[in-house]
């Protein structure tokens, strides 16, 4: 099976939407999420994440608590903040430009 | 958007910078330890599962770095780590580290320590409120007294007041008398006793608009104002400078209840001036400023106030806001023909009208003040910069010499760090935080030797043995421009080996031990820059032993007397009350010069008004049957009996002053060589007379003997007019007094001092010095040029000697395997250094063939600055590229000795 980098530029929004829907997860389960809603072909390089959550954090559209995992494992829950929602939602109108742009050009071709 | 939430959280990571790391370090375990178990749930071996998971996360130290980055502190953090690796590294070969602060020290301290003078002499504004609005009528060229129709330099005081009323251009005009007056006083403490000892002070007789003028506001009590200045003889009020105020009052909070005696006079101290204020003219602050009303009370007791045709003032004036120069001085120029021609004692003969219809005043901006040392110190001081600027240039060529070399030594560590995986702009950075380091503190020190170097410049250009009081502290201006050139340096030369350090093929690097080979051969930035300091080496060398051979010949100009032997000192007779020519100050000084005579070891004795550099009083003679040209201007020195045996001064016709010569016999005179020869007719001249002066009646003299011309303003004169008055007849007030003596100077001053006290004890006794060293004074700008000129060529040749020894040790240890396979090969040992040594003197000899030209050049700017030269000579020249020669033959040597004693098989070994 084939699987595909991410493009570049929307870590940011899978991370936020991943966020959005679960609510409430930790660095590993937004990775897995990630690959499971993308059927795996998105393939995340998983370390990655940790910058851009740190980023996310610093931004503060991101809040992480420390919790426990079912596995009874302390773990760091992430969760969307008001800013991280609407941060979300430029982000989607930023892609959905991009790839309407990039299906014009496709479809003229 | 929310942006200070932002800083907050930065600051908060700032803070807790442990936690964080720890719950990232926590967190990334726990992914992988999850993924690794989601593998083993897969069905992969506990090894492969780890693998996999690790390939997965990707470069887990990498990441953790990144998300380090996100903090926004890392710069930070990274470049405090630099630093302490800078730190260590530069430890790691002191020597280096050494000779390169050193060089840095000494080029930044030189540097600071010369414009720092420079700026105090020649850039600083006055402190005095906005000063670009002063100017000065004149150039600000002359001081002393004159007795003219006019003149444009100096004037009278009657003048000042008439140009304050009618003038149209300046809000305010002030007064200033051209010298200060040395008076010996006492300060009263708050009870009303005195100390015990008067002390000399320096007065300032200004007028009372000169502080409302300048706008200096007073910071104990007041400053002097017009209402002290508005009648004569009673406002005996002083304003002390915040110097003497902390030196003698001992900052003594109540000092407006003390009084100052001056001379016979007692004044009330109305104020203290700021700390700033130092007067108005650079280079000699006086301790006090007492209104022009008082001039006759203080001593030596002018009276001048109310002369309109003695002129004696600086007049310096405030222009009015949008007042042009040229408007001000158009205004001045009309003024000065009405208030000349309208003084009702003026003269108003057809020559004196001519004379005043010819006048012109320049009108001078006056915001840095008035100073004689800007005319005698800007150029060399100009000159020095350039020297020091030159000899920084040479130090920063060291550093970055011996930078490059250590980068390249360093370049397999380099390479291994890059094929770790470090980003060549960190590695560019690490670098440049060690340079920078290396600067800061280069610079810092460089402080330090500047703060020491000043106090130093200051005593090699204060002529006198009193200190210039010339505030020439590291003001921030200063620092700032310090800073500038340190790092400056410190970029331009960190980033030279830097780039150079981490543009390199990484294979190459690592597969050769003894560092690339690109570098090992050719090496030409290194070797222009030994070259380029060989070049101003050279250039600098000439220059000093141009200066030291000008000096020379200054020192053995023949001034006309003999410099050896002869104690001087100053008699000031203020305290005894008597007028100049009260007839018992000529017995004083009658019954002083006989008593010296039986001292032991005294062989000569005389007063005069004048011995060397003192200032002249000049005054036109007139000769009967000669043309009389006014221009012609010949000295007046009053003197002793004695004067022509104790300056041995020969005498070529007729006899000197004598006991028959007394103040009711015919007065007589004492002409020079120069004076019979040109303003003469030919002939016997003994016997002849002369009108002196106003060529009044009582103003006749009879010439009884003529001597040898002598210099008498500075040694570079040519022969000068100078005639002789005896002081009996001709009375003078204070002066000068010299002693011919043999044997110890140190008992022949004290005892003639205590010969003086002990005549009279009111009598104070100042100034006391050889008349050698007063003549080797007026060299003050020629020792200081040809002294520093020295050093700093010596320094540059020093710093080039250390260039050259490491660069060349550098290329040995480059070369010690090629070196070895000579050897190995059956090359003498004696070839292999002369191998090094060849390449040493290649780049000497191109150092020397630029430097040659460039020397040549640059001396004829200097041209007038020596005596006695006519620019380069191949004499100066030789001896600067000799003593560069064998200085680089030396520096080169031990290098090159070093190759030849490679051991061939330790050399092939290694590695």
């Amino acid at each position: 099976m084939s699987r595909d980098e991410i493009p570049p530029g929307t870590l940011y929004l899978l991370i936020l939407k991943t966020l959005a829907v679960r609510k409430k997860l930790h660095g590993y389960e937004i990775a897995e999420s990630i690959e499971q809603q993308s059927e795996e072909i998105l393939q995340v390089e998983e370390g990655s994440l940790y910058p851009a959550l740190q980023r996310m954090l610093i931004k503060g559209w991101v809040l992480a608590e420390w919790g426990t995992t079912a596995g009874n494992r302390r773990a760091r829950y992430y969760t969307l903040t008001p800013d991280g929602k609407k941060q979300l939602a430029l982000e989607l109108k930023k892609f959905e430009r991009v790839m309407g742009a990039v299906a014009k050009v496709i479809q003229t071709a | 958007m929310g942006l200070p939430g932002e800083i907050k959280r930065r600051i908060q990571v700032l803070l807790h910078r442990e936690q964080f790391e720890s719950d990232l370090e926590e967190e990334m375990r726990l992914h992988l330890e999850l993924r690794r178990q989601r593998q083993i749930d897969r069905g992969l071996s506990v090894e492969a599962a780890t693998r996999a998971a690790y390939i997965k996360f990707g470069n887990k130290t990498r990441i953790k770095e990144k998300s380090v980055m996100a903090w926004g502190s890392e710069t930070l953090e990274s470049f405090l780590s630099d630093i302490a690796y800078g730190a260590r590294a530069l430890l790691r070969s002191p020597a280096l580290t050494l000779v390169a602060l050193i060089s840095l020290a000494l080029g930044i301290g030189a540097n600071t320590a010369i414009f720092s003078l420079l700026d105090a002499v020649l850039l600083r504004s006055l402190p005095v409120k906005d000063p670009q609005q002063l100017v000065l009528l004149g150039q600000g060229q002359a001081s002393g007294i004159g007795e003219n129709f006019v003149m444009t330099e100096l004037y009278s005081y009657p003048f000042y007041r008439q140009l304050q009323q009618k003038n149209a251009v300046f809000s305010d005009v002030a007064a200033i008398f051209s010298m200060t007056n040395d008076v010996h006083g006492f300060v009263f403490n708050s009870v009303g006793s005195s100390s015990a000892d008067s002390e000399l002070m320096h007065v300032n007789l200004v007028s009372g608009t000169y502080f409302p003028m300048l706008g200096v506001h007073a910071e104990i009590g007041r400053t002097l104002t017009e209402a002290d200045d508005n009648s004569e003889g009673d406002h005996p009020v002083v304003v002390l400078s915040n110097h003497f105020w902390k030196r003698v009052l001992a900052s003594d909070p109540n000092v407006l209840n003390r009084k100052i005696k001056l001379g016979t006079t007692i004044f009330t101290i109305v104020g203290v001036a700021p700390a700033e204020f130092f007067g108005t003219r650079v280079g000699q602050s006086p301790d006090m400023w007492v209104p022009i009303s008082m001039m006759r009370f203080v001593p030596p007791g002018y009276d001048f106030y109310k002369q309109n045709f003695v002129e004696s003032m600086n007049v310096m004036g405030r222009l009015k806001p949008g007042v042009s120069l040229e408007q001000a001085s158009t205004n001045v120029n009309l003024l000065l023909q009405q208030i000349v021609r309208g003084f009702p004692d003026a003269n108003l003969s057809e020559k004196n009208l001519a004379k005043l219809a010819k006048t012109h005043v320049a009108l001078t901006p006056m915001s840095k003040g008035l100073s004689w040392l800007r005319g005698e110190f800007s150029e060399p001081l100009q000159l020095l910069m350039v020297v020091v600027a030159l000899v920084l240039l040479i130090a920063c060529a060291n550093i970055a010499n011996l930078l490059l070399a250590r980068a390249t030594a360093r370049a397999r560590e380099l390479a291994v760090r890059q094929a770790l995986g470090a980003r060549r702009s960190r590695l560019i950075r690490q670098l440049l935080t060690e340079s920078l380091l290396l600067a800061l503190v280069g610079g810092g020190l460089g402080i330090g030797f500047a703060m020491v170097a000043n106090g130093f410049l200051l005593r090699m250009v204060s002529e006198g043995p009193d200190i210039l009081p010339l505030d020439v502290g590291l003001n921030m201006r200063l620092l700032g421009f310090t800073f500038a050139v340190t790092l400056a340096t410190a970029i331009l030369f960190g980033t030279i080996p830097a780039f150079r350090a981490t543009r390199l093929h990484l294979i190459d690097s690592l597969k050769d031990g003894r560092g690339p080979s690109g570098v090992r051969s050719r090496n030409p930035l290194a070797k222009l820059l030994v070259v380029s300091q060989v070049a101003l080496s050279l250039v600098l060398m000439v220059g000093a032993v141009l200066f030291l051979r000008s000096l020379n010949n200054l020192n053995h100009i023949d001034p006309g007397f003999n410099r050896e032997n002869v104690l001087r000192l100053q008699i000031e007779t203020d305290e005894l009350g008597y007028k100049d020519d009260d007839p018992r100050l000529t017995a004083l000084y009658q019954q002083i010069e006989s008593r010296v005579s039986t001292l032991p070891g005294v062989k000569a004795e005389s007063f005069s008004a004048f011995t060397f550099h003192e200032g002249s009083w000049s005054d036109n003679i007139f000769v009967p049957g000669m043309p009389n040209d006014e221009g012609v201007t010949v000295h007046q020195n009053v003197v002793g009996n004695g004067y022509f045996d104790t300056m041995q001064i020969p005498l070529i016709a007729g006899r000197t002053f004598s006991t028959t010569d007394t103040a009711t016999s015919q007065r007589v005179a004492v002409i020079s060589e120069h004076v019979a020869k040109t303003l003469f007719p030919p002939g016997n001249l003994i016997g002849r007379h002369f009108g002196l002066g106003d060529n009044k009646l009582e103003n006749d003299f009879e010439i009884i003997g003529i001597v040898k011309d002598v210099k008498f303003q500075n040694l570079k004169e040519q022969q000068e007019n100078i005639n002789y008055l005896s002081y009996v007849q001709h009375p003078w007030g204070f002066g000068d007094f010299e002693v011919r003596y043999t044997g110890d100077f140190r008992d022949v001053s004290t005892s003639v001092q205590q010969a003086i006290k002990g005549i009279n004890h009111n009598v104070r006794i100042s100034h006391v010095t050889t008349l050698d060293e007063q003549v080797a004074r007026t060299m003050t700008n020629q020792r200081l040029v040809a002294q520093l000129s020295t050093f700093f060529g010596m320094l540059a040749v020093f710093l080039s000697a250390i260039g050259i020894y490491g660069l060349m040790s550098y290329v040995v240890s480059c070369r010690t395997n090629e070196i070895g396979i000579r050897m190995a090969l059956g090359a003498a040992r004696f070839n292999v250094s002369w191998l090094v040594m060849r390449e040493i003197l290649l780049l000497v000899a191109i150092g020397i063939a630029i430097g040659v030209p460039v020397a040549l050049a640059g001396d004829r700017l200097v041209a007038n600055m020596l005596f006695g030269l006519k620019g380069t000579d191949a004499l100066s020249l030789a001896a600067a590229v000799l003593l560069l020669l064998v200085v680089a033959s030396v520096a080169g040597y031990i290098p090159a000795r070093r190759a030849s004693q490679v051991d061939p098989m330790e050399a092939l070994r290694y590695e």
